[in-house]
């Protein structure tokens, strides 16, 4: 380990560096919210939806969760532009990330909604609840609970999966660290740290859950 | 393994798609004011990010060459930084007008990009001390089993070395860093590594180093666009061979002596040195 051309090379290259890291915490943040505002459409489709939708909506889920997230960044980058959008590396890298994320936290929603026990929303309607008023004030509240440290499980996929961008040519933070491994040699030095940096992201990311799921917590 | 097989397919599936106007892409590049090079950002001295933040190099360079013959201006570039497993599936696909990104020719990608002009040959070298046991490759030859040289692991590694030492000793390391050590600390006389980086070392090093004298394993470095537009094919080609050969030799030959650390002799005056 040679600590101190470590702390100089860091030092020199900490524009680069911190340009990456704003990339994959801009990745991860745009993918993330987009994905679970699509993922929520999606759990609604797929627990309430007409038949049709539902078969649609379960070929979706199922078709993104069971490709690898690579092939799904690879596909938007190459086949949009094939078929005329054309999409450029980070555009194409969120959008794969987004329909990844939306298809989990459908799934999340769908699961959630299902492990309320029949017997409320029966309860909500014999005291003359509409299916609007029994899915915000009685559902939804506690679905969302549920769902919360599964979702938040989905978010550090997603920060662990922009590391994959850089093949498009997305210079996110991974991608960062390795053109300054390229220029001084130090793998093992800069490696640990790029590990240590995804470790605190994904830290913090699962202490705010954890602090989110306090406050809202329902007192037993 | 897996990245080559899935970009490959993909440029299999749209590399086959007509090009949707006939126009040639050098109207496009001219049109649109600036040029989209494909290039890499972690290989040294061919591209990489400098200390200063930027996106350098020798294929860099000859991007600049191509931007500047097209513009007059060599920063009129946009820079696609993609991974080598890239360099076909974005020719294919049109995602950039022109890779340069130490691509070797060979025949099997060929049948996928159009090549230029190569703008380098690379091939295998040895480093040695400046103030080793052994003057230069005759030396290290004639000593046949004395001498130890260091190489980057890999299959072919031991009968890479043996092609030029066959008697030598063989010792493989997992990374660059290692095999200098190994010289450096004399558990190595020389060290074998593509010429390229051998060079560049040299340049970061000056004084400490010296090169055997010695190359093979030759392998062309080519640019390359997208098939079937043989009008932008030429134009790359023109301006790469005017660097080597012509008017914008000081420029290529000042690339070359910044990440080569070489002087290149002027092309003699006279009968054009290309066919002699």
């Amino acid at each position: 380990m040679n600590f101190e051309f470590f702390l100089a090379d860091l030092w020199a290259a900490r524009a680069n560096l911190l340009a990456g890291l704003w990339q994959t915490v801009l990745i991860s943040a745009g993918s993330v919210a987009l994905g679970t505002l699509l993922g929520l459409l999606v759990g609604l489709g797929l627990s309430y939806g007409r038949l049709p939708l539902r078969i649609a909506l379960r070929i979706y889920t199922d078709f993104l969760r069971g490709t690898p997230v690579f092939v799904l960044i690879l596909a938007c980058y190459y086949i949009f532009s094939a078929a005329g959008l054309d999409l450029d590396a980070f555009q194409a890298g969120c959008l794969a990330l987004t329909l990844f994320c939306s298809s989990h936290v459908g799934e999340i929603l769908r699961g959630a909604l299902n492990a309320i026990p029949a017997g409320q929303t029966e309860a909500a309607k014999s005291i003359g609840l509409t299916f609007g008023q029994t899915f915000t004030s009685v559902l939804l509240p506690q679905a969302l609970r549920q769902m919360l440290p599964t979702w938040v499980n989905t978010a550090t996929e997603i920060v662990k999966a922009s590391t994959l961008l850089s093949v498009i040519g997305v210079v996110e933070f991974l991608l960062a660290v390795q053109q300054v491994i390229s220029r001084t040699y130090l793998s093992l030095e800069f490696y640990l740290f790029a590990g240590l940096v995804y470790f605190v992201l994904n830290f913090a990311i699962e202490q705010a859950g954890r602090a989110v799921e306090r406050r809202i917590a329902i007192p037993r | 393994m897996k990245t080559t097989l899935a970009l490959a397919a993909a440029a299999a599936l749209f590399g086959a798609l007509p090009a949707a106007a006939q126009e040639s892409r050098l109207q496009e590049v001219l049109d649109r004011g600036h040029l989209i090079l494909g290039t890499g950002s972690t290989n040294p001295p061919w591209h990489f990010i400098g200390e200063d933040g930027s996106l350098q190099g020798f294929d860099v360079d000859m991007g600049r060459l191509v931007a500047k013959a097209l513009f007059g201006d060599p920063d009129k570039i946009e820079y696609v930084q993609q991974s080598g497993d890239a360099r076909i599936p974005n020719l294919a696909t049109g995602k950039v007008d022109l890779t340069c990104q130490f691509m070797t020719v060979t025949a099997e990608r060929a049948q996928q990009v159009e090549f230029t002009i190569p703008y380098y040959r690379e091939g295998v070298g040895l480093l040695m001390m400046d103030r080793g046991d052994f003057a230069d490759y005759d030396a290290l030859k004639a000593a046949g089993g004395d001498v130890t040289v260091a190489v980057l692991q890999n299959v072919y590694a031991e009968e890479m070395v043996h092609q030029a030492l066959p008697g030598a000793e063989v010792d493989q390391y997992d990374s660059v860093d290692l095999m200098y050590q190994a010289l450096n600390s004399g558990r190595a006389d020389a060290a074998a590594t593509d010429q390229s980086a051998l060079r560049w070392f040299m340049v970061q090093n000056p004084g400490r180093y010296k090169d055997a004298g010695f190359g093979w394993n030759p392998q062309s470095y080519s640019c390359a666009v997208a098939p079937g537009d043989q009008r932008w094919l030429n134009f790359v080609n023109t301006v790469l061979h005017e660097g080597m050969t012509g008017v914008e030799f000081p420029f290529y030959s000042a690339s070359f002596a910044q990440w080569f650390g070489e002087e290149l002799e002027q092309p003699q005056i006279g009968f054009p040195v290309e066919y002699k």
